[in-house]
C-alpha cells in the first residue's frame, strides 16, 4: 500500500528539474526581448524603458515613502472588500446551496451577473460614498461577492450525501453536522472562492483608483502615466503584481490541507 | 442433512439462541412507495428476530428491498407498517445502540484514519486523549496498525471500508448493521475481509446483521441466513448455518459449505430470474 503514496520528495531532491529550467528560460527570454526592443529604438523610448531604468525606478519606489502610504490605502480597500464581499458571498452561497428553492429562484441571476464588469457601478458608488477609499472598497466588495457565492453554493451541494447519512446514523445535531461535516467540506470551495474574490477585488479597487481617486496604488500608477514617468509606473505595477501573487499564495497556504481527494 | 439445513417457517418464534429476549425484533414491517405507475411494495410483512451475539445475513436478488430494510432498521427511513423493536423498545429513528456501515465509500476525506474512527466519540463529547486511545485500539482490531495518520485518499477501497467499520464500532453499538460493505471489492479481498470480520465478531461477540448479495459471504460469516424474495421483499426461507466456530475462509473447502451454497442458490435463482425478467420488460 505504501507504493500508492505519491512521493514528491523524489522530484525536489534533483538539482534543476526540467520544469524549473523551462520556467527560468521563459523569464530570461522575455527579459531579453524587452531589453532588445527597448535598446533598438523601435518604439518611442519612453514607452519601453530599459531594464536598468526600471530597476532604478524600482529601488526608488521601494525605498521611498510614497509607496507605502498608498499601499496601505489599497490594502485597506482590498481587505475590506474581501471581508464584506466574502462574508456576504458565503452567506448567500450557503443559502443557495442549502435551499433548492432559493437556488432555482436566484442562482441564475448570480451566474449571469458574475462575469459582467462591475466598474459600471462606480459612478453610483462615488455619488453615494464619495471619491475616497469607501467607494473603491464597495466596488471591490461587489466584485468579490460573486465568485464566493457561486463557489460556496456548489461546495454545499457537492457534499457527499452518504456523509450526511453517516452523520444521521450517529445522531449528530444540526449544529454538529454543520461544524463537523459542512465546514471542513467547504474549506476547498472557500479557498477557491477566496482566491478568485481576491483577484477580482484587486482589479475592482485598482481600476476605480485609476478612474478617479487621490490615493492608492492605482492612483500612483495613473499619476505616473499622466506625468509620463513610465519607468516609475512599471515599478509600481511590479509591486502590485508581487502583492497579488503573495496574497494568492497566502490564501493557498492558510487553507492548505494534506490528503484531500 | 436437509433437516439440519432448513428452517422453513419465516415467522417462527423458536430461536436457537434460547431464552433471552431478542436484541432486535422486526414485526410485519412493510414499506411501499407511491410512484406515477402506482404503489410499489418494496418490503412486504417482513418479520424476524436477532439475538445477542448472533451473526445474521440477509440475502436476496437485486431489487428485493434489502437496502430499504437496512435503512428502516437503522432508522434513516420510515416504514409504512409494522414495528422495529430494539432492546425491547420500539424504535422509529436512528438508535444509539445501532451502528450502520454503508455500501458507498463514507470515510471523511479531510480526516486521517484515526480521526475518522474517533468521529462518533468526538461527536459524543469524549475527551481527546481517551477517544484517540479507543480509536487506536479499533484501528488495530481491523488490521490497520501503522496507518493511523494516513488519509483515506492514500488507502485502498478495502482499507477505507475497514476504517468505516472501525468508526461504527467506536460508538459501541449493540447491533451492527452492514449494507453490502464489500460490494465494490474483488472476490479475494472480500474473502480476506470476511476473515477479518469473523475475527472482529469473535473478539467483540458483536451482534451483526449483514446485507449481502454474495452467497459465499453469507455462508462464510453467518449463524443464520434470511433469504428474501424479489419485490415485494418477503422472507422466503431462514437457514441455520451449522458450521463450527471459530471459522475462517478455509471453510470454503468443506462439503457442507457447498451444500449450503447450493441450497441457497436454488432458492435465490428463482427470485433472481424473476428480477431479471422484470428489468428486461
Amino acid at each position: 500500500m505504501a507504493g500508492t503514496l505519491v512521493n514528491r520528495q523524489h522530484v525536489r531532491r534533483r538539482r534543476l528539474s526540467p520544469i524549473t529550467a523551462m520556467r527560468g528560460a521563459a523569464v530570461i527570454v522575455i527579459l531579453a526581448l524587452w531589453q532588445a526592443i527597448s535598446a533598438s529604438g523601435l518604439l518611442y523610448n519612453g514607452v519601453i524603458p530599459s531594464l536598468l531604468a526600471i530597476l532604478r525606478a524600482l529601488v526608488q519606489v521601494v525605498f521611498g515613502s510614497e509607496l507605502y502610504r498608498n499601499m496601505a490605502v489599497t490594502g485597506f480597500e482590498v481587505l475590506g472588500a474581501l471581508l464584506i464581499g466574502g462574508i456576504a458571498g458565503i452567506a448567500a452561497g450557503l443559502a443557495l446551496g442549502a435551499s433548492r428553492f432559493l437556488s432555482r429562484a436566484y442562482e441564475p441571476y448570480v451566474h449571469y451577473l458574475a462575469p459582467t464588469p462591475k466598474i459600471v457601478f462606480l459612478p453610483v458608488l462615488m455619488a453615494a460614498l464619495g471619491v475616497g477609499p469607501a467607494s473603491k472598497l464597495a466596488l471591490g466588495a461587489i466584485s468579490a461577492f460573486f465568485p464566493m457565492a457561486l463557489s460556496i453554493a456548489a461546495g454545499v451541494r457537492q457534499v457527499d450525501p452518504v456523509l450526511l447519512r453517516v452523520a444521521r446514523s450517529f445522531r449528530l445535531s444540526r449544529f454538529q453536522i454543520v461544524r463537523m461535516i459542512y465546514l471542513p467540506a467547504l474549506v476547498r470551495p472557500i479557498s477557491v472562492g477566496l482566491r478568485l474574490a481576491f483577484g477580482l477585488a484587486m482589479v475592482g479597487c485598482l481600476l476605480s483608483e485609476i478612474a478617479l481617486s487621490n490615493r492608492g496604488l492605482g492612483y500612483l500608477a495613473a499619476q505616473d502615466y499622466a506625468h509620463f514617468q513610465i519607468a516609475h509606473m512599471y515599478a509600481v505595477l511590479i509591486v502590485v503584481f508581487v502583492l497579488a501573487a503573495a496574497g494568492n499564495a497566502a490564501i493557498v497556504w492558510a487553507l492548505r490541507r494534506p490528503g484531500e481527494a | 442433512m436437509s433437516a439440519e439445513l432448513r428452517d422453513s417457517a419465516p415467522t417462527t418464534n423458536s430461536q436457537t439462541s434460547g431464552s433471552s429476549a431478542p436484541l432486535l425484533a422486526i414485526d410485519r414491517v412493510c414499506k411501499w412507495f407511491h410512484t406515477p405507475e402506482g404503489v410499489v411494495r418494496a418490503v412486504d410483512h417482513v418479520s424476524f428476530q436477532v439475538h445477542q451475539g448472533e451473526f445474521v445475513s440477509i440475502i436476496g436478488p437485486s431489487g428485493c428491498g434489502k437496502s430499504t430494510l437496512f435503512n428502516i432498521l437503522g432508522g434513516l427511513s420510515g416504514k409504512s407498517e409494522g414495528s422495529v423493536t430494539i432492546g425491547g423498545q420500539e424504535s422509529t429513528g436512528p438508535h444509539p445502540e445501532v451502528g450502520m456501515v454503508f455500501q458507498e465509500e463514507s470515510t471523511f476525506p479531510w480526516r486521517n484514519v484515526i480521526e475518522n474512527v474517533a468521529f462518533p466519540l468526538e461527536a459524543a463529547g469524549v475527551p481527546k486523549a481517551e477517544r484517540l486511545a479507543r480509536a487506536a485500539e479499533l484501528v488495530d482490531l481491523v488490521g490497520l496498525h501503522g496507518f493511523e495518520r494516513r488519509h483515506p485518499a492514500e488507502l485502498s477501497g478495502g482499507m477505507r471500508q475497514r476504517v468505516c467499520i472501525a468508526r461504527t464500532l467506536a460508538s459501541r453499538p449493540k447491533i451492527l448493521l452492514m449494507d453490502e460493505p464489500f460490494g465494490a471489492l474483488d472476490e479475494q479481498t472480500r474473502l480476506l475481509l470476511g476473515d477479518k470480520v469473523l475475527q472482529i465478531q469473535q473478539a467483540l461477540q458483536q451482534t451483526t446483521l449483514l446485507i449481502t448479495h454474495s452467497i459465499t459471504e453469507a455462508v462464510q460469516l453467518s449463524d443464520r441466513i434470511l433469504v428474501m424474495t424479489y419485490r415485494p421483499g418477503r422472507v422466503k426461507r431462514i437457514i441455520e448455518v451449522n458450521l463450527p466456530r471459530p471459522r475462517s475462509s478455509e471453510i470454503l473447502a468443506s462439503a457442507t459449505f457447498g451444500q449450503y451454497v447450493a441450497e441457497i442458490w436454488a432458492d435465490l435463482r428463482e427470485e433472481a430470474t424473476r428480477g431479471m425478467k422484470d428489468s428486461e420488460r
